[in-house]
């Protein structure tokens, strides 16, 4: 994928509302070498216009028995909806993909066909 | 007896469907229509339940041995279903539109290096939102 995003000039930036930490941490674990950029107050995912009200979140709290979490506090997360905008060199948007189930990602035959179709 | 195998049953192929399916994730391989894990999560709360009901008729068992792995079993294909049933996203919202050019915005590197959209000009870029880490 990044071979074929390389043959024509394409470089990957992709942003979420993790905190520069969790981005950094996420780039090691995963062993990213692309661009992760970070938006915890959603600025830049509420300036799109993608944020996701709905998914939930489930943070340790309520009741404890000797440190030990007895219940999950379910709460709204706010992140971004998975998004992709293909841009060209003058920043022109070209493609934007959406995902309507967020279980399912863009695909790299998807984002391809996007490519080529652009710049091809 | 028959109740506790029925809930042990139901408990387990519900565990085991859930871990099939978080599986598929990092792989890749999420099934755009998950028909199969529906199925067998229903299923074994389906068998939980028909364990309940064994062990309210008069099954000779001790209660906790078909309630736990029942409970559990509700419990857990519960929630899965009820994800499941919150998986589309409110798309529409989206304020930008294919021929309009980037809006300015400003973020931090992973690095912690600030970074402004200037930075994306001459070059192409695929720029993803995405949901983070986790």
């Amino acid at each position: 994928m990044k071979d074929d995003l390389a043959k024509y000039g394409v470089s990957v930036v992709a942003l979420s509302k993790d905190t520069v930490e969790q981005a950094a941490n996420n780039k090691k674990r995963d062993g990213l070498t692309f661009t992760l950029l970070s938006d915890p107050e959603l600025a830049v995912i509420k300036q799109y216009g993608v944020e996701h009200h709905k998914a939930l979140e489930f943070s340790k709290g309520g009741f404890t028995l000797f440190g030990i979490p007895l219940a999950l506090v379910p709460s709204v997360k706010r992140m971004a909806i998975p998004t992709s905008l293909l841009l060209d060199e003058q920043g022109v948007i070209h493609w934007i993909d959406q995902s309507e189930d967020y279980r399912l990602r863009s695909n790299e035959q998807r984002v391809m066909e996007a490519i080529k179709a652009a710049f091809g | 007896m028959f109740a506790i195998i029925l809930s042990v049953a139901g408990a387990a192929l519900v565990v085991l469907t859930w871990g099939v399916y978080l599986a598929s994730i990092p792989a890749g391989k999420v099934p755009v229509r998950p028909v199969g894990s529906v199925m067998l999560q229903c299923t074994g709360v389906t068998l939980a339940l028909g364990g309940v009901l064994h062990w309210v008729r008069g099954a000779d068992a001790h209660a906790a041995a078909v309630f736990a792995p029942a409970g559990l079993a509700v419990v857990m294909g519960g929630f899965f279903l009820f994800l499941l049933s919150q998986r589309k996203t409110p798309v529409g919202d989206i304020k930008v539109a294919v021929g309009d050019k980037l809006l300015p915005f400003e973020a931090r590197t992973a690095e912690g290096f600030d970074f402004h959209s200037e930075a994306l000009m001459g070059q192409r870029t695929l720029f993803k939102f995405f949901r983070g880490a986790w």
